[in-house]
């Protein structure tokens, strides 16, 4: 994962801080040279969406949209892979989250 | 210059849906290593498809609730309103809100300490390298 290609922010300050902890050496990953920071991210994503031109996104309003995001994805994965473990399976495939992805969108 | 607005916007979608494919992987390695299981790539990448998608859900909510509240800057109570949907997010996000906000008030202490400090110290002439240190970005 750490070769990838740079251009990805992340969504959060504390996923980085938790990945920091298995990194050898640890501190500031390559991201910080990035065009896009964490929070820009999040900022950018929502205002892609936004109708009107001048809806703006508080800075706390960010992180705990980040948070949010983060949950979603955790969310996806756990439920998928419980999934694919109640089939007694070791990977985890597009049916699994086909079968989680319903009461997924209802949930959030 | 339409179409140069359009390829610009594709452009800005790329980079965001690689970053936010970048950080599903991440995640899903996380989730992997917890639960002793692999994601296909197939899998990770509908993830990333899904929450890149849900973006726009959320983005149009926030901004629907925002207006409704006869604001145009989305604040963090737009968000708790948008997880209203099960109880256990509800109440993760308002104590990360709680969180957040409490963090914010010790900052902002810090700062009246440092900048009142700084005052009594400081000649009349100086006065305005501290009303600069009182400028806050976006926070709230």
């Amino acid at each position: 994962m750490e070769e990838r290609d740079g251009r990805a922010g992340g969504f959060r300050k504390v996923r980085r801080s938790r990945e920091g902890g298995s990194v050898p050496g640890g501190g500031v990953r390559a991201c910080s040279s990035l065009p896009l920071s964490a929070q820009d991210t999040v900022d950018r994503l929502l205002r892609l969406h936004f109708r009107d031109g001048r809806t703006r996104v508080n800075g706390d309003a960010q992180l705990l949209m980040a948070e949010m995001l983060n949950v979603f994805v955790r969310e996806a994965a756990a439920r998928a892979a419980r999934q694919a473990q109640t089939e007694d399976l070791e990977k985890v495939d597009i049916e699994h989250l086909e079968k989680v992805l319903p009461q997924l969108l209802l949930d959030f | 210059m339409a179409a140069a607005g359009d390829g610009e916007r594709l452009l800005l979608t790329q980079r965001l849906k690689a970053a936010v494919h970048y950080t599903v992987g991440c995640l899903c390695q996380e989730v992997e290593e917890d639960k002793d299981i692999g994601f296909s790539k197939q899998s990770i990448a509908a993830i990333s498809e899904i929450t890149f998608r849900q973006c726009e859900t959320f983005a149009r909510d926030l901004e629907m609730f925002a207006r409704h509240a006869k604001r145009s800057t989305i604040n963090t109570e737009d968000v708790k309103l948008l997880a209203r949907r099960s109880s256990s997010l509800l109440k993760y996000i308002t104590q990360k809100s709680d969180e957040l906000a409490s963090s914010n008030l010790e900052q902002k202490e810090k700062k009246k300490k440092k900048s009142s400090a700084a005052k009594g110290e400081r000649t009349p002439g100086e006065k305005e390298a501290a009303v600069t240190e009182n400028e806050d970005s976006n926070m709230s």
